[in-house]
Parts: C-alpha cells; sequence; structure tokens
C-alpha cells in the first residue's frame, strides 16, 4: 500500500487512518473493467448532492421561512443579493438535474441487474435515498410560497386524509394548523434543511455496501481475478471527471440560459389561499406518480398505489428470478425493460394533464402496465426466458459465434 | 444492448408520443397563442435596448401605475448602465415626484414625503382591498415578476395589451369585462390602457399603441429579472470555460485510459 | 458548482513509471480553477447586499427643535448616533486645561474623526457635535450625562459615562485617561444640508473622507 512518506500523513494516519482510508476505497478499489459511461451517474448524483447542499447553506443564510416574508425574500436573493440569481438557479435546476441522474442510475441499476445478489441492501439503501429525496424537494418547492408552492403542499398533504379514522388527524398534525400556514412554512424549512444531511448518512451507507462487493458491470459477471479490475484512480476518478465536465455543461446551458423551462410560472404568484390556480401540478419529477395517483378513482387507493409504486421497488430484487443479472444476456427481458421506460414517460406525460378525456384511459393503462411489469413480468419472465450464455469472465477475448452481443469485454465497451 | 434495438425503441416512443401530443393540442388549445415577437432580449447573447426599458418605464409611470404596483422595485434599481441608464441624481429626481408614506413621526401619525433612491416604488393602493374596491372587485396584480408569472412571458404580455377588440357577435360579456383575444376566457376587468399618443416619448419616438406595448413589455421584462445580462454574460464564460475543461478531461481519460494493456486492443 | 477536490493523493506519488503527463496536470489545474471560481460566487454573497447598501446611504436629520443642552439618538447603518447642540457653558469648560488634562488624546491624534472634525470641538459648528455612539471598550452606548459633579462625583466636569465598564468621556467624546476604553467616541462623516438639516454619512464636498479608516468603531 503506497502511503506517502511525508512525516505529517503518517503522523495522522497512525491516529487517525485517513489516508490509508482513502488510499484504500478510493485510490486502489478494485473496479471492473469494463464499466460503460452509465456508470458515471451515481458519482454524478453524489457531487449534486453537495452542489445542492453548499447552495443551499449560502441560500439559507438570506431566506425568511415566514408566509409574509417568503416570497418577497426568495426575491431579494434574485434581485439585491450579490450572485443571489445564481444561487437560486443553480439550487432550483440542481433539484431537476439530481432527479435526472438519480432516475437514470436507477434505469441503470435495472437493466444490468444490480439489485440482485449480494447487492440487495444496496439497491434498497438506493429506494430510500429516493424516497428521501422525493421528501426533500417536495418540501423544498414549498419554501418559495408561490400558488404552485401553496397549492402542491395543499393537496399533497391532504391525501394523507384518505387513511380511514386517523387521516385526518395526521394531516392536522402535519400542518400545524387548519391548512397548508406559518407553522407548515416553518417546519418543512427545517426538514428541508435537515434531510439532506439524513442522506448524506445513507449515501454512506449506500457506499460501504458497494465496496463491501464492488461494483457490478454491464455483463452482470463477477470478477474472477485481479486481470478483470483495474484500481479506481485514475481510471475511472478521471472518467467521473469527464463525465461531470460534460454534466455541467449542459447544467450551465439550463442555468443561464433556460432557468424557468422546467419551472411553472404560477409559482412566480404569490400564494393566495383564497385562489386556486386552474392547474396544479407538482414538479416533472413528480408527475409518473401524480398520474398514478389520479388514475385511480378512489381516494385511498390512489394514494395506496402512489406509495406502493415506489415500495414495489424495494422489493425488486426478489420479484425478478432470473439468474442473470444483466439485460445484456436477457433478450425478453432487455424489450421489457424499454417498454417500462416508454411507460414512465407516458406517466410522466399523463401527469402534466388534467385528468381528461384520452388522458384518463392512457393513465390507467400506464398504471396497470406498471405494477404488472413489477409483480408479474419480472418474476414470470425470470422463469421463463432464455438467458444467452454468459462469457466467462470480464477479460475473456471476444467469443467468434453469436455476433457483437457475445463478446466479453468488447461488448461492455461500446460508446454510449 | 445494441444502438439500432434503442433507436427503435426511442422512435417507437417518440411516435406515439407525437401521436398523443396531437391529440392533446386537439382538446386543449381553444385559447389563442400569442404571437411570437422579436425581441432584443431573447436568446443566448440578447441585451435590453436602454431606449425601450426608458421609454417603457415612462409608459409604466405615466399610464399603469395607476392601476398597478411594482413593490419588489426601488428607485435606485433604475440607475446604472446595466439597468435603465439614469444617473443617481435622475434617480434621485424621478424618486422625488412621488410620495412615500413614512413614519411614525414623534407624534405617532403616518405621513407622506417625497420619495428617495432607496425607497420602493410608490404604489397606487395602500392594500388589496382598496385595490378592489377601487376597481369593482377586481384586483390589478402587481407587476414587478408578471413576465415569468405568465406562461408566454414577454409575447403573452405584449398580446394582452394589444388584444383589445370588439367581442365576437354570440359572446356575452360580463358586467364591466372587456373582450381581449389571449385572455384566458376572453373576459378581462382592465380597460384598454394604451392608446395612440397616451404618452409623450422624450426621445420623440412616435408613441403608437403597439410602440407603447412594446416598450413598456420590454421594462416589465427588466423589472422581472434585472439580472438576465449578467446572467447570459457569465453563462458564456462559464460555458466556454466548460467546454475547454471537458475537453483537456477527454484528453487526459483517453491518456490515462490508453495504458491499459487489452487482448481487443480497447482503450476507452 | 462546488465541486468536490480532485483526489490530491493520486496525481501526487508517481506510480512505478507513469510519468507525469501534461493533460492530466491541465485537467487538474483547469478543475482547481473551476473550483474555486465556484466557490467566489458563494463567499461574495454574504457580502452586504444591495438593499442592505443602500439603507446605510446618508440620512437627513432635522435639527431644528434641538435644544442647546440636549441630544437626540438616531440610526445610521445599524448604529446609533448622537447630536448634541452644547450651550455656550459646555464649548468654553471645552478648552480649559481642567477638561484637557484628564484626556488621553486631547488633540484627537487618533483617527477617530475625519480631517473637519480635528479640533477642541470635534465637529464642524461648535455647538452641533455629531458622534457615533458606541463606546471603544466593547461596544456598549455610553450615558449622555451633561450635567457637573452628581452621582458620578464631584470632579465631573459633564459628558458621556459608559454603564458597562465605567469608561469615561467628554462633551467633545474625548475619552478620558485611567479608564478601559482607549480611543475617542468615533465622529461619523456628516455635513450641514442647511441651518436646519444635518447629513449623517456624507462628507462636506470638499472632503473625501472614508469612514472606514477610523481605528476603532
Amino acid at each position: 500500500m503506497a502511503l506517502p512518506e511525508n512525516k505529517i500523513v503518517r503522523w495522522i494516519d497512525h491516529r487517525l487512518p485517513v489516508f490509508t482510508f482513502l488510499d484504500h476505497e478510493l485510490t486502489q478499489y478494485p473496479t471492473p473493467k469494463n464499466l460503460n459511461y452509465w456508470w458515471n451517474f451515481g458519482s454524478l448524483a453524489g457531487i449534486v448532492l453537495t452542489i445542492m447542499i453548499v447552495t443551499g447553506i449560502f441560500l439559507a443564510m438570506q431566506y425568511t421561512p415566514h408566509v409574509d416574508f417568503a416570497f418577497d425574500s426568495v426575491e431579494r436573493i434574485m434581485r439585491d443579493v450579490n450572485y443571489g440569481w445564481l444561487m437560486r438557479y443553480v439550487h432550483m435546476n440542481g433539484a431537476s438535474f439530481f432527479f435526472v441522474l438519480v432516475y437514470i442510475h436507477l434505469f441503470r441499476g435495472l437493466y444490468y441487474g444490480s439489485y440482485k445478489a449480494p447487492r440487495e441492501l444496496l439497491w434498497i439503501l438506493g429506494v430510500v435515498i429516493l424516497a428521501l429525496m422525493m421528501a426533500t424537494a417536495f418540501m423544498g418547492y414549498v419554501l418559495p410560497w408561490g400558488q404552485m408552492s401553496f397549492w402542491g403542499a395543499t393537496v399533497i398533504t391532504n391525501l394523507f386524509s384518505a387513511f380511514p379514522g386517523v387521516g385526518n388527524d395526521i394531516v392536522t398534525w402535519l400542518w400545524g394548523g387548519f391548512a397548508v400556514s406559518n407553522p407548515t412554512l416553518n417546519r418543512f424549512y427545517a426538514l428541508h434543511y435537515l434531510l439532506p444531511f439524513v442522506i448524506v448518512a445513507v449515501v454512506g451507507l449506500h457506499l460501504v455496501a458497494l465496496h463491501q462487493h464492488g461494483s457490478n458491470n454491464p455483463l452482470g459477471i463477477d470478477h474472477k481475478g485481479p486481470q478483470d479490475s483495474i484500481p479506481f484512480h485514475p481510471y475511472y476518478t478521471i472518467k467521473d471527471m469527464f463525465g461531470l465536465g460534460v454534466f455541467l455543461i449542459v447544467f450551465a446551458l439550463f442555468v443561464f440560459y433556460w432557468p424557468n423551462l422546467l419551472a411553472d410560472p404560477a409559482n412566480y404568484i404569490p400564494a393566495n389561499p383564497l385562489q386556486t390556480p386552474p392547474e396544479i401540478v407538482p414538479e416533472w419529477y413528480f408527475l409518473p406518480f401524480y398520474a398514478i395517483l389520479r388514475s385511480i378513482p378512489s381516494k385511498l387507493l390512489g394514494v395506496c398505489a402512489t406509495f406502493g409504486s415506489i415500495l414495489v421497488l424495494f422489493i425488486v430484487p426478489w420479484l425478478d428470478t432470473s439468474k442473470v443479472r444483466s439485460a445484456y444476456f436477457r433478450p425478453v427481458f432487455k424489450w421489457v425493460f424499454w417498454l417500462l421506460v416508454f411507460d414512465c414517460i407516458v406517466l410522466g406525460w399523463v401527469g402534466a394533464h388534467r385528468p381528461e378525456g384520452w388522458f384518463v384511459i392512457i393513465g390507467r393503462i400506464a398504471t396497470f402496465y406498471y405494477f404488472l411489469h413489477f409483480l408479474i413480468l419480472l418474476p414470470v419472465i425470470g422463469w421463463f426466458e432464455q438467458p444467452l450464455p454468459l462469457p466467462p469472465s470480464i477479460s475473456s477475448p471476444v467469443l467468434k459465434k453469436g455476433g457483437r452481443r457475445l463478446a466479453g469485454a468488447a461488448a461492455s465497451r461500446r460508446k454510449p | 444492448m445494441t444502438r439500432r434495438l434503442m433507436r427503435h425503441a426511442v422512435l417507437a416512443g417518440a411516435a406515439l408520443l407525437a401521436l398523443g401530443a396531437g391529440l392533446a393540442w386537439a382538446q386543449e388549445s381553444s385559447e389563442p397563442r400569442p404571437p411570437k415577437m422579436a425581441w432584443s432580449f431573447t436568446g443566448p447573447f440578447g441585451t435590453f435596448d436602454r431606449a425601450a426599458l426608458q421609454r417603457g418605464f415612462q409608459v409604466y409611470n405615466e399610464v399603469c401605475s395607476a392601476c398597478h404596483s411594482m413593490n419588489l422595485l426601488s428607485y435606485r434599481d433604475l440607475e446604472g448602465p446595466s439597468a435603465l441608464g439614469y444617473s443617481g441624481d435622475e434617480v434621485a429626481a424621478i424618486a422625488a415626484t412621488k410620495q412615500v408614506t413614512d413614519g411614525p413621526n414623534d407624534q405617532g401619525a403616518m405621513f407622506q414625503r417625497a420619495g428617495r433612491p432607496a425607497d420602493r416604488f410608490a404604489a397606487p393602493f395602500a392594500n388589496e382591498e382598496s385595490a378592489r374596491a377601487a376597481n369593482g372587485g377586481a384586483l390589478p396584480p402587481d407587476l414587478s415578476i408578471i413576465i415569468k408569472a405568465r406562461a408566454g412571458g414577454a409575447d403573452y404580455v405584449h398580446a394582452i395589451l394589444t388584444g383589445f377588440g370588439d367581442p365576437p357577435k354570440d359572446m356575452k360579456m360580463g358586467a364591466g369585462m372587456n373582450y381581449n383575444a389571449y385572455f384566458p376566457g376572453h373576459q378581462i376587468a382592465m380597460p384598454p390602457p394604451l392608446t395612440d399618443d397616451r404618452v409623450t416619448f422624450a426621445d420623440g419616438t412616435k408613441a403608437t399603441i403597439d410602440q407603447e406595448a412594446r416598450d413598456v413589455t420590454t421594462f416589465l421584462v427588466w423589472a422581472s429579472e434585472p439580472t438576465m445580462e449578467e446572467r447570459k454574460r457569465t453563462g458564456a464564460k462559464v460555458i466556454i470555460f466548460l467546454l475547454v475543461m471537458t475537453g483537456v478531461l477527454y484528453g487526459a481519460k483517453r491518456r490515462v485510459w490508453s495504458d491499459l494493456h487489452d487482448q481487443d486492443g480497447r482503450d476507452s | 458548482m462546488a465541486e468536490s477536490a480532485q483526489s490530491q493523493t493520486g496525481g501526487a506519488h508517481a506510480e512505478e513509471g507513469t510519468r507525469r503527463d501534461f493533460l492530466v496536470i491541465a485537467a487538474n489545474a483547469l478543475m482547481g480553477v473551476g473550483a474555486a471560481c465556484a466557490a467566489w460566487p458563494l463567499i461574495k454573497s454574504m457580502n452586504p447586499a444591495r438593499d442592505v447598501l443602500a439603507a446605510g446611504a446618508p440620512v437627513d436629520i432635522d435639527i431644528s427643535s434641538l435644544q442647546p443642552g440636549q441630544q437626540i439618538l438616531v440610526l445610521w447603518r445599524s448604529r446609533p448616533v448622537f447630536i448634541v447642540n452644547r450651550n455656550p457653558d459646555e464649548l468654553k469648560q471645552l478648552q480649559t486645561s481642567q477638561d484637557t488634562s484628564l484626556l488621553r488624546d486631547p488633540n484627537s491624534d487618533e483617527l477617530q474623526q475625519p480631517p473637519y472634525a480635528k479640533n477642541w470641538h470635534r465637529s464642524i459648528k461648535p455647538e452641533f457635535l455629531v458622534l457615533i455612539g458606541i463606546c471603544t471598550h466593547l461596544g456598549c452606548i455610553p450615558e449622555f450625562s451633561p450635567q457637573p459633579g452628581g452621582a458620578l462625583g464631584a470632579n465631573w466636569l459633564g459628558g458621556y459615562f459608559c454603564p458597562c465598564h465605567g469608561s469615561r468621556y467628554d462633551m467633545s467624546g474625548r475619552v478620558y485617561s485611567g479608564v478601559p476604553a482607549p480611543y475617542n467616541l468615533p465622529v461619523p462623516p456628516h455635513r450641514f444640508v442647511n441651518d436646519t438639516t444635518i447629513r449623517i454619512g456624507e462628507n462636506p464636498p470638499d472632503s473625501s473622507w472614508d469612514f472606514g479608516s477610523i481605528v476603532q468603531i
């Protein structure tokens, strides 16, 4: 293990092995050599989490969490605070991009079977992170106290009244009053500041679980020896930094040139409890869940379906019965995966519109298909599918028969 | 997963989405879209026309401010070349023409005094209730951020200002309502605010309705986001830097990975 | 856009045979520059915002009803400012050695006032004194005690007494020797707009003194 000669480094490391730890977990950490660019999204998400926390803290220095001052304090940040507009737009668009990255990261996991043994807990921790992100984003959106902030909060908190018996008490408890009001805003601010640090802790656990067995890879087969792995540094550090550069360019385009493209204009109207906007729409990353909620006529079942759509993710490791991890070698599952992606996009599109006309039936089909995929298709395909033969190892030479898809390392070398 | 397969899936998805979008479109757009105008401030290199900003502020001052507040702006915001281009003295003079409420004084009473640059724009009404009472129950919205608060932004606001006219024969207008081609529902409480030569521009520009509407819209766009030009300028620098940095990182990545000896000669 | 710093250890120690590559060095350098440029606006955002700076603009005070012997307290830049109308007895007292012999800095040598207030009355017009009412010891607001004698002792000539730790100042805000406070009370930039209005925060037209240059608020 290459510990630097530096005396100070050795002195510290002997007492608190930070350097040894970093060397082991970051520098030497054996990583499959065939990872493609879909593996960049985890570290990207971690970086965006850091960006959100840092901008959030500096914004918190200027924001006032009171119903009479919140909207104006955000506008003060935009107009009067030095570089306030920059921090606000980075934070606002960062939330959207955080979800883009995490959704891609999640679908990567689904495609390559990264949730399969022994990585079930790694996957579950990831879903926990997603749930925490959704709570954080929801509460964060309330803070500017625009029309959508207020009415979105009203609609979503009212959902809890669906629970029989205790529902209304729960809602009153959440509100701290008779409606979404100042106590609600204050507690959402406190929790919005807190939860990201809970996310950091769960990300830590997520990384510990990852390092226990190492990363999955596009072939989905375990590494057989040192020839299959390369040290994380410098190979994946530089690749991650390059991916970060590409990401930042796209992010900068939004922040500087289309900062309000993903925003709802109604949230630039100060909250008015006496006037409901014509359309109440959540942020885009909640639209699929919103569609599921509204596709079921019963309030309680709609709520259950919405929560269920996330809960079902927790049990994916056990729903998928296939012995083969990666979709590379699962021809039927591969198609079904892309159908799921399409289904989620359709759900999002449905969620953006009023539940009228065609949208109702399409929404219901899409909701039905979503649960069909996880609860029926995953187990059934796993049982009956005939997977393609797996290559012997990650480093094994290109196989002559069968075409590109059967190759070992070469197959996973594909450009994204 | 081959690229071909992925492409097919995406194309299929896109086709279905387009079909669906067409359906949605047929269902939803009963409202005419505001015509797209050419503005000096749109696009990545857009800037404000300072003369238009000053004319627009004049229109706001002389026409709109009778009913519409702009509570988020202060007179000092108008100063400087990155704002409307007024000098400190000009701004002080503008502020001094307004009466603002201050106090309490030593007797405990509120009083009126001449405005100062640090004051917020003087509001026409003390509170929402008096605004509604003076306008038949309707509340003239605050205009500080109106451009961002309306779908369609500048195009929409301009369309509203120029969209007044006679209602179609079969349309029943509510009491005191005015027909507007672009307002959702086509009935707006605001009477047409602009007429030809309603204001006399100091720089001699002809004050047609369209000119007044364009100028006041330009001013309102600035008011909604005074830092827009700075944002775009900074964006150009950031993106150029990121392009260079990402290019170097790509080169470094290729360099680092090139020394991976592999049987199939992979180098990515 | 704060980026986590690229792991320094990897680039720093030489792996066997790998020589430093220009591209890698350039990449590291650019990322460092990027991180610094990202941190800069965040740090700058903590500086006073434009509205705070505007609120610190000069403020006009009407002194037409300020009687000789009276003091009023106003706020400028969130700080208390004393404006005193001194009567002739107090003015005469200030020039005597009985007063000046007790002082740590009788000639206002320390930079606690603008050049046009570097005199025995520490002001523009002798009657009207403008002081920042913050004790130069640890920041309490001194009490205005213009009456000689009284509870402060028979030797008290009139001035300011700070209740926190007992510092004393004369009727020009000059600090006594032997008290905790080290400097005279500061004089802010000010000028007479007309005979009945003092503008605090602005120098007279012929002066460009920087308030930030004083030794101790």
